[in-house]
Order: C-alpha cells, then structure tokens, then sequence
C-alpha cells in the first residue's frame, strides 16, 4: 500500500472513532447497574450487564408513553408532511397561476423565520385553536416545510407533462390525476420526505417545549430534557431513555442511507 | 361524473393549483406568518403572559431597555463569538472530511455512514452524551487524563471549557451534515479540470486552490448560510449539555429569550428581543449572500 494511502485509511479510522465511540459510551453505560455509573474509575463497557435502569424508567417515570407519544406525532405528522407538501409541489411543477412567484416567496419567506424567534407568539395562537396542550400542536404545524414543498417540486418537474394532459382527456378529474399518478410516480422523493420528517420530529424539542406542559404528553425528547434539569437528576433512567430515542434513528438510517445522503446533497434538507 | 358547463370546468381548472397549495399555505400563515406580525406588535407591548384583552403600547420601550438589559447584552455577544468560532470550524472539519471520502478510499460507503450517522442523533440526547463524558471528576474524560497519568481538569464547571464543548460537541453532531453537501459538490466537478491542471504541473494544493475550492462556491455559500443559521438558533444542545451555565457562560439568545417569556412571563420584552435577533440574522445571512454573489463568478 501507498504511504499517502496509509494516512488516510488511517485518519478515516480515527474519525470514525471520534463518532462513534461516545456513542458506544453511551449505549453501554445505559446496561450499567447503579455503582458502576457513578464508579471513581468507569469502564468504557459494563462489568456487569442489567436492565435495570430500562426497568426502572419504565416503572418510575411514564417511560413507555413518552415513547408511544413520540411515534404517535412522528408517524401523524410525517404523513400529514407528505400529503400536502406533495400537493404543493405538484401545483408549483405542473401548474401556471396567477400569484405563483408570490407564493414562493412567502414559502422562501417562512424559511427566514425560524421557530425559535417565533416562540412566543406561536404559544398565543396554540393557545387561541385551542391546540395547547394537545399532541395535534406538535404534528399540524410542523407537517408544512419549506424544504418539503421545493423538494418535491423539483422531483414533480421531471414528470412528463403528456401522462397528465392525457389522464385529463380521458376525463380523470385533477384529485384522481394526483392520487393516481402523480403519487406513484414521486416515490423516490416521497420517501426521502417521509424519512426526514419523521427524523424531525423524533428529535424535535423546540415545538414540544412550546406546546405542551402535561406530563402525560411528553415527547421523549422533552421527557429526557426535562429530567435533566429536575434537580438531583436520575441519570439512570436518562441514559436509558437516551438510548431508546437513538435505536429507531439508527433502524431507519441503516435501512434508509441512500435517501439521506441523496436528500441532504440535493436540497440541504432543513426542518 | 355530472355535466359541468364550460365555465365551471374552467373555473376549476383555475382553482386547481390554489387548492394544492391551500393546506401548507393555510399553516404558514397561521403557525409563522401570522405571528411573526404578532411578534413585532408585542415587541411595541407592555404585554405579560398574564394580559388577558389589549396590552398597552409603549412605543419603543422595550427595545430601549433591551440596549440596557447587561443580561441580554451578554447573551447576544455569546452568541455573537458562538457562530464566529463555530461556523468556521464546523466549515472547515466538513470541507476536510469531504476532501478525504473523495479520495480514492474502499469503502466509501461505510466511512460515510459513520461520519453522518451522529447527524442522526437529537441535539438533546448529544448533550446527555457529551455532558454525561465530560462532565465531573469521574466522567469518562478525567478518568482517561488520569489514566494517561495526567491531572484531570474542570470540565463542565469552567465557563471556559463548558463554552468550547458546547462548539465541540455541535461540531461533532453536525460535521457529518455538511459534508455531505460538499461531496456532492465535489463530485460534480468535472475530473477533465483536474487532468488539465496535472498536465500543466500544478501541485496538489494548486490545484485545489484554483480548482476545487472556486468550483465549491455555491456549496460554501449554502453551507455558510444553513450553518449560521443554524448556529444562531442554538439551544436543545445546551439544555442537556449545560444547562446556559455556569454563570451563564453558554446562555445564548434563544435561550434567554424563553427564560424572559416563559420564566419571567414578560411577553412584550422577550418579542422585542426575538425581532432584534430575526433582523440580525437576516442581515447577516444577507450580507454574506450578496457580498459572495456579488464576487468573482467561477
């Protein structure tokens, strides 16, 4: 082997190292009993392998519907996602119309104005729909993204426009065209959306922290950050939370790499 | 399917795009349009989170306070060096990593997957991790200085340190991200350029400075503009990693401007604060778009 291939073979192994090993870290000390997680001297992985901390944040804390909560808003709200930022890709592709350029730039527009400077007025609306407090505040709002919508135009724009004039000779209304044709034929890009939003909402902490204050409909995300604040923080039941929230991320990833990769190069895919 | 006259066929088709957009468009205007416009009257309010009917008016008030307010000031300087340390150094680390998966390197593959993956991670639980490696006497990084024979140090309880774990551990979680918007822009350029240039003798460094680094332009510029917005409004991370402390050394804007709302329920002071930081933010981005549109073209 070359010398200069050496180096890098060996700086991507020290990288890889760098990314991965905290999360090994993490992952192992979650199987940790109690003495060992808070041991002088910490091993990277655990002596002695338990459950317990999973047994205990199920039983102490509302583990297992914070998790149900989580999927609940992240499947809802992906669908919801794919839906209609599909419908608005597909009116901006295929369609001319009076005020289209205004409709870009107000969709451009909300791109400028992130969340978190929004907070409070975002609150006053909830709380006027009588969304406060409800799990539909974390899956309505946050369906509708910009980078969704231009996503699926440019993928829209390469369907030929002949299959859709002929679909409306033979009398197929436009509802049909769209669900018929259009949908099947956006696949690819459908699912890179669907993958980036559930990835979005999975680890969302900004719209939970707003919308909601009972327990009882906690994300994961706000359930884990929350503890941590609690004083004397339980760092057991954490880390097994922590662990839980990262496993379907990385289920998904694995299966699903193309998709990112291919929608983070194309788009700089931003919730 | 009904008789429809010519008219209302045409009608429909008229409306057809309308309807499409209607759903997201019905959601913009309600969940960020309409109250950005919200934020701003606020920010002319003496409104609490307690004002039930009309707040008050008060003019400019609040943002006379706010040039007076030493918390605030601080927060917006944090945030200020924050993206002026970060933004460079997550830059930079994802160009590097770029330029070496395009190498020719096997398994390509796999190296990416390794170096995106932690993108996939929320920034909460990459505060639980790096908090729960850094942060103590006993955490994973004393034990391994002292296992190294060294004295460990104050972690997370030294402004200092906690400051720049916070730039490290956004780095760690986000270099994956950019790189590979900088791959795809790498291999995107033609490799006849780079046969050309080795023909006329330049050096690897030429040949990256007079090549690759102008062809990256518009990749540098969407980098640039996603990570310092992205830097601007940081926050989950710091929840879990540090909590804005120790004596606010990692409180930031956004931060602040929840504590003011939500904790101190000063509903019209914290808008004031939100619209300052939207306007910087736009500024900045803008500048830096128009400055590096208005450059040389390659």
């Amino acid at each position: 082997m070359k010398k200069s291939n050496i180096v890098l073979y060996g700086i991507a192994i020290v990288l890889t190292l760098i990314f991965l090993l905290p999360v090994l870290y993490i992952i192992g000390s979650s199987f940790k009993p109690m003495n060992e997680l808070f041991s002088a001297a910490p091993t990277f992985f655990p002596r002695k392998f338990t459950f317990d901390n999973y047994v205990k944040a199920i039983e102490r804390g509302n583990f297992l519907i914070y998790i149900f909560n989580s999927f609940i808003v992240a499947i809802t709200s992906t669908i919801i996602a794919v839906l209609i930022n599909t419908m608005s890709g597909y009116a901006l592709a295929k369609f001319r119309f009076k005020g289209d350029t205004i409709i870009v730039i107000i969709i451009l527009s909300t791109i400028m104005l992130p969340l978190e400077v929004i907070m409070v007025p975002i609150f006053s609306v909830l709380r006027a729909f009588g969304l406060y407090d409800t799990l539909w505040a974390l899956i309505v709002p946050a369906a509708a993204t910009p980078t969704g919508i231009f996503l699926m135009r440019q993928y829209l724009m390469t369907i030929p426009d002949e299959i859709i004039q002929s679909a409306r000779i033979d009398g197929a209304s436009e509802w049909r065209i769209f669900i018929s044709i259009i949908i099947p034929n956006a696949k690819p890009a459908i699912a890179t959306l669907a993958i980036f939003s559930f990835m979005w909402r999975w680890n969302d902490y900004i719209w939970p922290l707003i919308a909601i204050s009972s327990p009882n409909k906690y994300t994961m995300q706000l359930a884990i950050a929350n503890f941590t604040g609690e004083f004397g923080a339980d760092y057991s039941s954490i880390l097994a939370m922590s662990a839980i929230s990262m496993i379907p991320m990385l289920i998904v990833f694995i299966i699903f790499q193309k998709q990112f990769v291919q929608g983070t190069a194309s788009s700089g895919m931003k919730g | 399917m009904e008789k429809q006259s010519y008219k209302s066929y045409k009608f429909r088709q008229k409306s057809v795009p309308y309807l499409f957009l209607a759903p997201n468009l019905i959601i913009f205007a309600t969940f960020i349009i309409f109250p950005a416009f919200m934020g701003i009257y606020y920010s002319f309010t003496d409104m609490t989170l307690f004002t039930f009917g009309a707040p008050n008016i008060i003019g400019f008030e609040n943002y006379r306070n706010l040039f007076q307010d030493e918390d605030f000031l601080a927060a917006f300087k944090n945030i200020i060096l924050l993206v002026v340390a970060t933004v460079p150094i997550i830059f930079t680390t994802s160009l590097l990593i770029a330029l070496l998966l395009v190498q020719p390197i096997k398994g390509k593959n796999f190296w990416r997957a390794m170096f995106y993956w932690p993108v996939m991670i929320s920034p909460i639980v990459v505060g639980i991790i790096w908090q729960w490696i850094l942060a103590g006497n006993f955490g994973l990084f004393n034990t391994t200085l002292r296992n190294l024979g060294l004295a460990p140090i104050e972690t997370l309880i030294n402004p200092r340190f906690a400051w720049w774990s916070v730039v490290f551990a956004k780095t760690w979680s986000r270099a994956g991200y950019f790189m590979i918007i900088f791959m795809a822009a790498l291999l995107s350029i033609p490799t006849s350029l780079y046969e050309a240039a080795k023909v006329d003798g330049a050096n690897r460094f030429q040949r990256f400075w007079n090549i690759t680094y102008p062809s990256l332009k518009p990749a540098r510029l969407m980098v640039f503009i996603l990570l310092t917005m992205e830097i601007f409004k940081i926050y989950p991370l710091v929840v879990t990693l540090t909590g804005g402390g120790p004596f606010e050394a990692t409180e930031f804007t956004v931060q602040y401007i929840y504590e003011t709302a939500f904790q101190s329920y000063q509903i019209g002071y914290s808008s004031a604060m939100s619209v300052i930081m939207l306007l910087f933010v736009t500024v900045f981005t803008g500048l830096n778009f128009f400055l590096q549109k208005g450059g040389s073209d390659s």
